[in-house]
């Protein structure tokens, strides 16, 4: 009797395993592959550079690497400078034009990239020779020159111009700046006076300081022998002269010592972008940067921890990963993520409890199996690009790194257990230590922030905005707020002159030189034009009807946006607030553009808000908001106002910038001509 | 003048002909079940490649029944017997690997690259969708999305989107290369679950593919599992159709009209030429690479930069293993006439077959063959692809060594020759595209 119910049990128990057997019938992977860097010689020529040979004749080429292992530097008030240098690196020697040194390269169907830490070059087998010729030349006698720096500086100019409302910008150069500090060369950022500021002889002085052969490093990886190599090397290096190398020493950034949140207003946004950040001590060539590599794939690789809370448990954001890199002077750990505006406060109390998590408990067998897979093959598949062996080949030497870290690297993947993960943890992972940078709509997203820290308000550039809250005098409303405006502008008598206006306005549109002539008539007739280029619209409201006339198209205008349009037509809106039943409402006070500003909420009659910010000091309007609502959503449109001047009795804004979106449109007023008799006729719509 | 005259003189000395012969070294052998293998042994960086590519194309499609090759690109990743639907690329992911696929008129390759402990686990995903791939409504319906997905991305207005079709339709009349892979609308948007199923078995079957293995292996060990995942598939039953039709030549000049949705105008030609192990397309490549390869290209040189009559202007030949075709594309400059930029393109045929080109010209476009074949093969997964296609195409792996050489071998008589056999009026069509606001007005090709 009891052998059967033992046997029964057994069956059941046997056939449930072969149910589990059957989920997953992947082959498991073998033994971690031995890391060979190949055949690879060194040796180091009597100017002090160092030459590193791999060896690797499959196929007929031949790669060189040389890095110029420079200390980090302060950039101070002409940041970007290294930048530039490393942009006018190659682009003409003393014996070569640019136009030369582009077309022998097309020619030899070899590739050359500079940079600020030095020069890439990838040839045929049988054009080593002359390409080393052009490579060499430009390491030892580059030369620079205004025309080109002028050039260089518009592009970064504009590609700064570009970047700097985009999100990921604004995060990372804040993150940077409250992690490192501004004492440190990873805090400071350029900006466009600091690029403006570059000169020759800046960049000349870096290139002529750091590029020399006692702190570089050559690898050099392809069809090509140790004793080839040295020939080469030596041929074309040699003369190459050593230099002094300035030494600098910068205190180590320190981690805050309570976590904060650092919050950049972006008004615009309809999400947060979130990093959470910190610097930490871990070297290149250490063991910590094995295991630890381990213990961040676990927290935020993809598919591991965070990712799954973040977007398969909570739908808060579409990816979450996490970031520890090694570094010399200072590491960094880093989550980044981007969610929805009501999500972000959950979505760094999640983030912050699955970092206390991975500190407090062990992870699993199968988690840490994952990792490792993971992490082995992306060592692995990353070894096929001669650069990551040129790399490690040249950290060898420059950390000083044990001979074998890179050959056993894999294998050190595989013996990491969960005990190394939980002290690699306890040591990296502070959530109680850390700086919450979140970029997105202030008024929205920074109440919720604040149970995690004080919150602070920066600028776009990471400069700490003093306090969210500016006091606002006793007795202030929104009424009294206008009074002040109208007598900044000068007085309700000069506003109630103004019979007709016509303002010329010039801007730049995507590029194109836009011209924008608004002629104005009381009580709201406006007809506004705009020529760009080939293209011209017309805008006309009549008092009761409007339209935009584009092409050969005629759109009638609507809804809201009509109304915006009748109320921005009118001449003598200040003057007649009562009688329109506008109402004002004081909302706050705020930093607009670098000054303390008045918010106040213009309500019209059918309780559309628009918001406008007065100057505390001049009382002069600085900027307004509205929400438009398009096709494709709901944006705000901002503009700012400056330059006031005055036109007969009248002040004017003389410099208006909108933005909408991404979209940036700056304008200058050209003239403004008052009461000169406009025709009704103008403003009928044909 | 006189420093145009030192570059040149320059530029003779160097480069000569003489180039490293090419020692890539394989073992190749075929299953019982007819799977053809190649392996290629390569330790510098531990990972290994492995490619599988199935001799079947949009070629081998019926005419009218069209889209089948494309579409088993998509459901090649659908679920089988022991992979779940949606669980193949994440095996791959998750081993810190990379993998892709594509499909052309010949032939469809699939390929992933793996760190060198996970070649089991690679071997035993290509097994698993060699044979036991299941195709049902459910994973049909997905890869129809894909396919939809796919078409949004290459066709939704995006102007001159299908000139690849267009070309193809207007140059073969017999040979199944009038249609091209993925094309708008298809016959296997409405194909059974039966028509997808004959097609797996007809086509996907190890007597018609070749499996290539390049990385970080031991040979001996490699031919174990390939043993071990494969050797039990059974050898396809239904019958291979091969195609033994060939294109009659062309005589007369075809010239047409596309109206589309374009800004500006554009000129099509496309010529015969022959297939890819021909002698004279290694010349007819490297007459396209002449035109245009950049900045220092001719076609870039007059029609761009000199006489601002294109917005772009391309050339290419298309190796096949068929007689294929060369092509020339240029893209009109704003109030440029589509027949004024014809000219100039053909002025530059013209050229070629009048004057012979010089020894530096041609050793620019060898560099730049030799630059881009050893991009082509410098990853494993590229080496993989290489073998395995000449392989199953060509009939011969070798070629990889061999055929760098042979355009190393052009000589500028070649190329001469070349352009006056293939690069004529009568063995051409034009296509010209056209914004559809051109059609009312009467204008249009000759």
């Amino acid at each position: 009797m009891k052998n059967i119910i033992i046997f029964l049990i057994f069956l059941f128990f046997l056939s449930s395993i072969q149910a589990q057997i059957k989920d997953n019938k992947a082959p498991l992977p073998g033994p971690a592959p031995e890391v060979n860097l190949g055949k690879y010689e060194s040796f180091e020529l009597e100017n002090g550079l160092k030459v590193s040979v791999v060896e690797n004749h499959e196929l007929p080429q031949v790669s060189f690497y040389l890095i110029v292992n420079r200390p980090p530097l302060m950039q101070g008030n002409q940041a970007g400078y290294i930048e530039a240098a490393g942009r006018l690196i190659g682009t003409k020697t003393k014996t070569r034009t640019q136009n030369q040194i582009d077309s022998t390269l097309d020619f030899l169907g070899a590739k050359l990239k500079t940079f600020p830490g030095g020069v890439f070059a990838t040839t045929l087998k049988n054009n080593e020779n002359e390409v080393l010729s052009i490579m060499s030349d430009i390491v030892m006698n580059s030369i620079f020159t205004q025309k080109k720096l002028i050039s260089v500086k518009e592009r970064m100019k504009l590609e700064f111009e570009n970047r700097k409302d985009n999100p990921q910008t604004i995060i990372n150069t804040v993150s940077d700046v409250v992690d490192y500090g501004r004492d440190f060369p990873y805090g400071v950022h350029p900006t466009n006076e600091t690029l403006d500021n570059i000169t020759l002889k800046k960049c000349e002085e870096y290139y002529s300081t750091y590029f020399r052969p006692n702190i570089s490093y050559l690898a050099i990886v392809g069809d090509i022998t140790g004793n080839e190599a040295k020939s080469l090397i030596e041929k074309y290096f040699g003369s190459w002269k050593k230099g002094k190398i300035p030494e600098f020493k910068y205190k180590i950034p320190q981690q805050p010592d309570l976590t904060r949140v650092i919050l950049v207003d972006r008004p615009n946004s309809t999400r947060a972008d979130i990093n959470i950040t910190y610097p930490v001590i871990l070297k290149v060539g250490s063991d910590d940067v094995i295991k630890s590599a381990v213990m961040n794939t676990i927290l935020g690789g993809e598919n591991f921890r965070l990712f799954k809370d973040l977007t398969e448990e909570h739908n808060y954001a579409y990816g979450v990963f996490s970031n520890l890199s090694p570094d010399e002077y200072a590491g960094n750990f880093t989550i980044t993520t981007s969610v929805k505006n009501y999500a972000a406060d959950s979505a760094v109390s999640q983030i912050l409890y699955e970092m206390k998590k991975i500190r407090e408990d062990t992870v699993s067998e199968n988690e840490l199996f994952k990792a490792k897979n993971y992490l082995i093959g992306n060592f692995a598949l990353a070894l096929q690009q001669p650069q990551t062996v040129a790399a490690f080949i040249i950290n060898l030497d420059r950390y000083h790194i044990r001979d074998n870290y890179y050959a056993n690297y894999l294998k050190n993947i595989s013996a990491v257990n969960k005990h190394d993960v939980q002290y690699e943890a306890e040591k990296y992972i502070k959530p109680d230590n850390a700086n919450i940078v979140v970029v997105g709509n202030a008024d929205k997203i920074s109440e919720g922030l604040k149970k995690f820290g004080t919150v602070s308000l920066y600028d776009k550039s990471g400069n700490n905005i003093k306090g969210i809250s500016i006091e606002i005098p006793k007795g202030l409303t929104g009424k009294l707020v206008i009074e002040n405006y109208i007598k900044a502008l000068g007085g309700k008598r000069n506003l109630e002159k103004v019979k007709d206006r016509t303002t010329i306005m010039t801007g730049n549109l995507r590029g194109r030189k836009m011209t924008m002539t608004v002629y104005q008539k009381e009580p709201d007739k406006m007809k506004q034009e705009i020529i760009a280029g080939s293209l011209k619209q017309i805008v006309y409201f009549d008092g009761t009807r409007g339209v935009m006339k584009v092409a050969d198209k005629t759109l009638d205008i609507k809804g809201q946006e009509l109304e915006k349009l009748k109320y921005e037509s009118m001449l003598g809106l200040l003057t007649h607030i009562d009688s329109l039943g506008i109402k004002f409402k004081l909302e706050g006070a705020e930093i607009v553009e670098g000054k303390k500003a008045y918010k106040v909420a213009m309500i019209l009659p059918s309780c559309t808000k628009w918001f406008q910010y007065y100057n505390a000091d001049t009382w002069l309007k600085l900027k307004e908001s509205e929400n438009i609502k398009v096709p494709r959503g709901t944006f705000t449109e901002e503009t700012y106002l400056g330059n006031y001047k005055e036109v007969d009795g009248v002040k004017y804004p003389f410099a208006l910038k909108q933005s909408v979106g991404s979209q940036e449109l700056n304008l200058t007023v050209d003239s403004i001509k008052v009461n000169t008799g406009l025709s009704n006729s103008l403003f009928e719509i044909k | 003048m006189l420093k145009n005259i030192i570059l040149l003189i320059i530029f003779s000395f160097f480069g000569t002909e003489c180039f490293a012969q090419l020692k890539i070294n394989f073992t190749e052998y075929s299953l019982d079940n007819g799977l053809h293998v190649i392996l290629h042994k390569d330790n510098s960086a531990p990972v290994v490649a492995i490619a599988v590519l199935y001799h079947v194309g949009s070629k081998n499609e019926q005419k009218g029944k069209t889209g089948f090759a494309n579409f088993f690109e998509q459901l090649m990743f659908a679920g089988t017997k022991d992979i779940a639907p949606g669980q193949y690329y994440k095996y791959v992911r998750d081993a810190g690997g990379e993998l892709n696929a594509n499909t052309s008129q010949d032939r469809t390759i699939f390929y992933e690259t793996l760190p060198a402990n996970q070649l089991d686990l690679g071997l035993w995903l290509e097994s698993e969708r060699m044979h036991y791939l299941i195709i049902d409504s459910s994973s049909v319906k997905t890869a129809r999305e894909l396919i939809n997905r796919e078409r949004l991305r290459k066709f939704n207005n995006r102007p001159y989107s299908d000139v690849l079709e267009q070309i193809f339709r207007h140059s073969y009349k017999i040979y199944p290369y009038s249609w091209v892979p993925v094309e708008p609308i298809q016959y296997i948007d409405k194909a059974s679950i039966k028509e997808i199923k004959d097609f797996y078995k007809t086509y996907y079957v190890p007597n018609n593919a070749t499996i290539s293995v390049a990385g970080d292996i031991d040979i001996d060990k490699t031919k174990e599992l390939i043993n071990k995942y494969f050797s039990s598939i059974p050898k396809g039953e239904n019958k291979i159709y091969r195609l033994s039709v060939i294109e009659p030549k062309q005589t007369k000049e075809i010239v047409d009209t596309v109206y589309e949705n374009v800004k500006m105008p554009a000129v099509i030609e496309a010529y015969h030429i022959p297939a890819f192990t021909n002698k004279d397309f290694f010349s007819l490549y490297m007459i396209a690479a002449l035109l245009s390869s950049g900045k220092n290209s001719r076609l870039y040189k007059s029609l761009i930069e000199k006489r601002h009559l294109a917005e772009q202007a391309e050339a290419h030949s298309f190796g096949m293993e068929a007689p294929g075709l060369f092509v020339l594309l240029g893209i009109t400059e704003k109030n440029v006439d589509p027949d004024v930029l014809k000219i100039a393109m053909n002025t530059e045929l013209d050229k070629l077959k009048d004057h012979l080109i010089s020894k530096n010209e041609l050793q620019r476009l060898k560099n730049l063959t030799a630059e881009k074949f050893i991009e082509a093969n410098s990853s494993d997964a590229g080496l993989a692809e290489n073998l395995a296609e000449f392989s199953a195409l060509y009939g011969n792996a070798n070629l990889i060594n061999t055929n760098l050489q042979s355009y190393l071998n052009i000589t500028p008589g070649d190329i001469k020759n070349a352009a006056v056999k293939y690069l004529g009026k009568n063995n051409r069509v034009v296509l010209y595209y056209l914004p559809v606001s051109a059609k009312t007005s009467g204008k249009g090709g000759e």
